[in-house]
Parts: C-alpha cells; sequence; structure tokens
C-alpha cells in the first residue's frame, strides 16, 4: 500500500488505453438503438460511451470510472424540459399573441426576458455539467463535485460575457479566462478545491489574429481573385474570363473560412494551453500540450473520417476528442493517497439536463 | 465501515480453504484513495469477505452491483456502501461467478431482451409512434371541440390590436356578402386586415380574414365572394385545427419544444392546409356560391389571373400562405368556370356602391393600425 503517488520524471500522468475496435462494439450498437428509440436512447449511449473511455484511461496507477448512468441523464433532459422548455414555450406564446394584439413593445420586452434567461440558463449550464462529469468521475473510488450550484457564476457569466464584447471584443479574452478562473476555482476532488488563476495577457496576442483577419482576409482574396482572373485570361476569351471569375470566387470564400478557421483554431488551441496550465489541485499541476498543428490535425482528421465513412464516422469523434484530451494532458505533482479522502459535496441525482438541451461541451 | 480490520481469529480456526474459494482483489473503502490488495474468500452460501494485511471486509454477494468492465478486470460496488469499489479479475470460478451479478451491458430492458429483439420491438413501437404523430392533426383536429378552438383562437391573435378595417358601410357590405356564403346561424367572423399583401388566412375559432391587398386587386365583388366562400369552408370543415396541430408538430419536431417564432402570427400566415382541404374548401364554396345564386365566375378569373402572375400550373414553393399551398391555380380555375356551367348572367353578389366601401374601407377607417412584424 503506497502512500503517495509522486509523478515527477515518470510517464505522462494520464495514459488512454482503448482502442477503436473495441469503441465500434460500443458505438455502433449505440447507434442502432438510438435510431431505433427516435433518440431516447441516446443517455443511455451517452453512459456507456463514457464507461468505456473513462474506464481505459489510467491517471496513474488507477483507471478513472465513470459512475453515471443513463437514466439520470435522460431525468436531466426531461427536467429542463418541464422547467424550462415549458415556460420559455408558454413566455414566447404570450409575448407573440401580445404581439397579434397590437401590444409590441410588451410583447418584445417578455421575448427579451425570454432570450435573457436563455443567456443566463447557459451560463449556469455551463458551470453545471462540469460539476456533473467531476461528481460522476471517480479514481480509485474518489469522486469530485461542487459545492455550489452555479446560479451565481450564470450571473457571471452574463456580465462579464457582455463586458467581454462591448469594448469591440477586446475584452473577450479576460472574459474567457476569468470564467475559467471562477467556474474551475469552485469545483473540487475529493476534499480540496481546484484553484486556476489564468490570465488573459497570455491568450490577448493570439486573441489579436481576429482583428488582423479582415486584413489578411482582403489582400488574401485580391490574390486569390486576381489568380483567378488570370488564370481565366490564361484560358481566354469571354467564357475564361467567367470560369476564371468562379475559380476566384470559390477560391476567396474557401480562404475566408479555412482562413477564420484557422485563427479560431490557432486562439483555442492558445487559450487551452494557458488556461489548463493555470489549474491546480492541492500540489498537482496540470498542462495541456496541444499545439495549434494538433488541433488541425484532429479536426482534418474528424473530417476525412466523417466524409468517408459517408457520415457513420461522426459515431468515433467522442473517442477521438477524449483521446486528443487525454493524451495532450499532463499532469505533475505528489498526492497524499492518506489525505485524499471522498469529497462531501452534494451530487444532484440528475444529469447534465440543462447543456445536453442547449447542446455544448462540457470542458 | 472499512476499520473491519479485527479478528483473523475466527478464520484461522476454520479448515484450511481450497485455493480455488480465493481469489485476488483489490478494494477501495470509499473514504479515502488507499487501495486494498488482497484475496476474496467466499463461503458457497453468498458470504463474502476481502482480505489483506491491513484489513478485512466482511460482505454479502447480494449486496454487490456490478459497475463496469475494464481490460481484463470487472468492478464491483456495494448496494449499501455507494463509495466502495471492488476490483475482480475477469476469470473467475464459476463457483463465485455464479455468486456475482450478471453483467449490464446497454440498460435494463435491453440486457433482459437482448439487443436484437429490443432493437425489433423499439423500432415498431417507434413506427407505431410516428405514424401516430404525423396523423394525429387528421384524426384530433376536428374532434377538438370548437370551443376550444375559438379559445386558442382568442388566446393567440385576440382581435388583432385593432388592425381589422372597420366602416359602417364596409361593415354592412361584408356582413351582406358573408350572409351569402356562410348560411349557419352562427357566422364566422370576418375582416379585411389593414395588411398589403395578397391573401386570405382562416384563424383558429372560427375567424376569417382578407388582406386589404386582396381586396384591392379584387375586379369584382364575385372574386371577394369566392375566397371568403373558400376560407369559411376552412372554417366549417374543421381545417383550421388540423392544420394548426401540423403546425406545432412541425415546429416540436423541427426545433424541439422552442417553437416560439413560428407559433405566433408569423406562423398562422404561413400554415398551410392539405390539398384535399383545399379542394374540400372548394368545394363548399361552390355549393354555397350555387345556393346563394353568386357567379363562381370571378373566382375563376381571379384564379386565371393568379395562374399568369404566378406561372401556371406548379405551384410557387417560395410564395407563403394562401396561394402557394394551394392546388394549381389553372386547374381551380377550370373547376369554378365547369361550376357555372356556361352560365355568364348572374345577379351581382353585392351592389358597386358595396363593393367600393369595402375597397376604401382600410383607406377610409381613421383608427386602423398598421400591420406590421417587429
Amino acid at each position: 500500500m503506497q502512500g503517495s503517488q509522486d509523478m515527477e520524471g515518470s510517464d505522462s500522468a494520464f495514459v488512454f488505453e482503448g482502442n477503436w475496435k473495441d469503441f465500434a462494439r460500443i458505438a455502433l450498437p449505440n447507434l442502432l438503438l438510438t435510431i431505433v428509440t427516435l433518440g431516447i436512447y441516446r443517455f443511455w449511449a451517452t453512459a456507456r460511451e463514457r464507461r468505456y473511455l473513462w474506464s481505459r484511461t489510467r491517471f496513474v496507477d488507477e483507471h478513472l470510472e465513470w459512475a453515471g448512468t443513463g437514466m439520470e441523464l435522460f431525468l436531466g433532459f426531461v427536467m429542463v424540459i418541464l422547467l424550462f422548455g415549458l415556460p420559455y414555450f408558454g413566455l414566447s406564446f404570450v409575448a407573440q399573441a401580445l404581439i397579434a394584439r397590437g401590444y409590441e413593445a410588451i410583447g418584445a420586452g417578455l421575448g427579451a426576458i425570454a432570450l435573457i434567461s436563455i443567456f443566463y440558463l447557459g451560463g449556469v449550464a455551463r458551470f453545471r455539467a462540469l460539476r456533473y462529469r467531476l461528481s460522476r468521475t471517480r479514481w480509485r473510488s474518489i469522486r469530485g463535485g461542487s459545492d455550489s450550484g452555479g446560479f451565481l457564476f450564470g450571473l457571471s457569466y452574463m456580465w462579464k460575457t457582455m463586458v467581454g464584447w462591448l469594448p469591440l471584443g477586446l475584452l473577450v479574452p479576460w472574459s474567457m479566462t476569468s470564467l475559467w478562473n471562477e467556474r474551475w476555482s469552485k469545483m473540487s476532488f475529493g476534499p480540496f478545491a481546484f484553484e486556476a488563476d489564468a490570465e488573459a495577457g497570455g491568450v490577448f496576442a493570439r486573441f489579436l489574429l481576429f482583428y488582423l483577419a479582415p486584413f489578411v482576409m482582403f489582400v488574401g482574396m485580391l490574390i486569390m481573385g486576381g489568380m483567378g482572373m488570370l488564370a481565366g485570361y490564361g484560358i481566354g476569351g469571354e467564357n475564361g474570363r467567367a470560369i476564371g471569375g468562379i475559380v476566384g470566387v470559390i477560391g476567396i470564400v474557401l480562404f475566408f473560412y479555412l482562413g477564420l478557421g484557422l485563427i479560431a483554431v490557432a486562439f483555442y488551441a492558445k487559450f487551452y494551453r494557458e488556461v489548463v496550465g493555470a489549474t491546480r489541485w492541492r500540489s498537482l499541476h496540470f498542462s495541456f500540450e496541444a499545439s495549434t498543428m494538433d488541433w488541425v490535425k484532429l479536426l482534418i482528421g474528424d473530417a476525412l473520417l466523417v466524409v468517408f465513412t459517408l457520415g457513420l464516422g461522426f459515431v468515433f469523434l467522442s473517442y477521438r476528442h477524449w483521446k486528443f484530451f487525454m493524451t495532450h494532458l499532463e499532469a505533475g505533482g505528489e498526492i497524499l493517497l492518506d489525505e485524499l479522502t471522498q469529497s462531501q459535496t452534494r451530487t444532484a441525482k440528475h444529469g447534465e439536463g440543462l447543456l445536453d438541451a442547449f447542446d455544448m461541451g462540457a470542458i | 465501515m472499512a476499520k473491519a480490520c479485527s479478528t483473523l481469529s475466527t478464520w484461522a480456526r476454520s479448515e484450511p480453504m481450497d485455493d480455488a474459494f480465493e481469489v485476488p482483489a483489490e478494494w477501495y473503502d470509499g473514504t479515502n484513495a488507499l487501495r486494498h490488495s488482497g484475496v476474496l474468500r467466499w463461503d458457497g452460501r453468498g458470504g463474502l469477505s476481502l482480505q489483506a494485511s491491513s484489513s478485512r471486509v466482511d460482505l454479502n454477494a447480494a449486496d454487490l452491483r456490478f459497475g463496469e468492465t475494464r481490460t481484463d478486470r470487472t468492478l464491483y460496488r456495494r448496494e449499501s456502501v455507494p463509495d466502495f469499489r471492488l476490483i475482480l479479475p475477469n476469470d473467475l470460478p464459476p463457483g463465485l461467478a455464479s455468486q456475482l451479478p450478471g453483467k449490464s451491458e446497454y440498460g435494463a430492458w435491453v440486457d433482459k431482451l437482448g439487443l436484437g429483439k429490443a432493437a425489433a420491438i423499439f423500432s415498431a413501437v417507434s413506427v407505431a409512434a410516428v405514424a401516430l404523430f404525423m396523423t394525429a392533426p387528421d384524426w384530433l383536429g376536428p374532434r377538438i371541440p370548437a370551443s376550444w378552438e375559438r379559445n386558442i383562437g382568442e388566446a393567440m391573435v385576440g382581435d388583432f390590436g385593432g388592425r381589422i378595417c372597420h366602416t359602417p358601410e364596409g361593415d354592412a357590405a361584408l356582413a351582406k356578402l358573408l350572409g351569402k356564403v356562410d348560411p349557419a346561424r352562427e357566422k364566422v367572423r370576418a375582416g379585411i386586415a389593414n395588411m398589403d399583401m395578397v391573401n386570405a388566412i382562416a384563424l383558429p375559432g372560427g375567424q376569417v380574414l382578407l388582406f386589404d391587398g386582396l381586396v384591392q386587386q379584387a375586379e369584382s365583388p364575385e372574386e371577394l365572394a369566392g375566397v371568403l366562400a373558400h376560407e369559411v369552408g376552412h372554417v366549417r370543415e374543421r381545417h383550421v385545427m388540423t392544420a394548426l396541430l401540423r403546425q406545432f408538430g412541425l415546429s416540436v419536431l423541427l426545433a424541439g419544444a422552442d417553437s416560439g417564432l413560428t407559433n405566433g402570427a408569423v406562423g398562422l400566415a404561413s400554415m398551410g392546409y392539405s390539398r384535399d382541404a383545399e379542394r374540400e374548401a372548394d368545394d363548399y364554396a361552390r355549393a354555397r356560391m350555387a345556393q346563394s345564386d353568386i357567379s363562381p365566375l370571378g373566382a375563376a378569373s381571379f384564379f386565371e389571373r393568379m395562374a399568369k402572375e404566378h406561372g401556371g400550373e406548379d405551384n410557387s414553393p417560395a410564395l407563403l400562405g394562401w396561394i402557394a399551398s394551394h392546388p394549381s391555380s389553372n386547374e381551380r380555375a377550370k373547376a369554378y368556370r365547369d361550376a357555372a356551367a356556361g352560365r355568364t348572367a348572374y345577379p351581382p353578389a353585392i351592389t358597386d356602391d358595396e363593393f367600393e366601401a369595402l375597397k376604401t374601407m382600410c383607406a377610409d377607417d381613421p383608427d386602423v393600425e398598421e400591420f406590421e412584424f417587429f
């Protein structure tokens, strides 16, 4: 029986040991059952997938365990429909009815309230999804959790996001890192809280790429368009010019989307390196080492996989993303096993219903 | 619970255990992260005990729950101690394996039935549910009491916020026209909406609206009579509730339960009827017009004009609402023309003055509100 785990100098603390063939035996029956149940099975499918992914992931010397169930995810979904879906539906109905009667201002006001509550609940949902995942993740029988319900975080989420966008979006990096810190600082694993002090300064330079984009794109477009035109002249005649023009336009559109996508990837790659690197738990420090190129490879791989399997490959995306995440996640430091006692946080009996309804990722 | 590291002596007294009654085991007591490595012994009657150098746990096989399968091991939980974890090798002696809970793979129902059987049963239930959902508007719509429909209509649009045009002369002319195409004692409510669109709608709750745009381009009162009779037909044949249910069902399918935008007045304007419903409404219109001796030729020329403007045979799908969802204009023009059976002389449905009152109704109403969506 060891009293502590020292990870300095050893191999990666997180090792993923799954393989896609085993995962296919989980994912393909899941797909079948999800289809024949008109989607209802997907909650159980999610639980099965996570059980597999977690159990094939080793942290130091013990595998993770996913202790969540499909039923609780289903209940979470039903709760969201009853508690938020129906009131939202009713509010929208009343708003429309008021507008039809000529009370445009009140109607629009009610509509705005509905939208604002969605905004607020989106923040709460992000918090609760993370809390749910931590509370269902076990390592050496110990789980995580949070004592907060995330309702205050929802308010922070609203005002920080709004403030982030106000000065031409310049404070978006601040709002993102600050929300990351706030959310993770409220989380714990076993008896100890996470700490996060990510700084916006670390990602700000990358964020400025978004502002540079229009200029780079404009020049790029001129070049692409011009090249198209020249190619057209090469073919010759009216037809040639038309073809050249079309080639040019396609080039511009591709350049635009790929360029913007690339900037977004570059930013998020940096963002995750920064925020994970600034997150600690007790004496453990984490790092996430995926470069922009790693992300690009992951996304291109995703796209190719889905296209060349005529869409069927999408069931493997969660596998690929988890593997990517675990491959690049590192941890260092020391864990004292005797002091790592069971979490005393309350656990919700339902799953991440809100987030599921809004279809967002957790981390 | 896990402080049970007491009397090993009771075990020392018993017979030496057969090797088959002992397997290596690891467990966590759930209070901390310390791993206990030792052996699991069992007595053949469901009593199990975990023994390590530092601790001993007695437990009952009936208390164990299957957790998950790992690469070469299986994880069990305890019902009475939710944080407890027991990890056993996969190749257990049959005597022990038979006492442990079976694996659960897909979830209780599917495990019980088997994947193939479960998939077949789920498919059948799903097909039935989809069929029920798809056909519900047709059989449920007409069965919803008219009073409910009126309440729904009231809730959705009320009186349209004063955007219905009123002048004494116009109201009288409209009432006269309506009386000819809606002989029932309790009339539908008809109005001319201050909206510049060539369209007309039947709303939930027996309310029919002609849009001012349609009134303006009408060349004879008979044209208006045809359109009005058609919309009254939708109300009398109970098509509105069916269309409303279908619209609701579609929005549920398309956007989950969130149908805020498609559900209000905008949605009503784009609400479509099936072609069969359109034919029924046309049949109703022709029957009423024949009863009241109104010329169907007006309606015929209206459709001929529509056919010319909107490309004839095919319905332009880009056009929402009344024109687009109807059977082809040429076909309908022919049906109305056939209804006249060569007769051309009919008494006018309303006088020229009354027709003029309808045309100027919106312009002359000083109180009418503009119709604008946001």
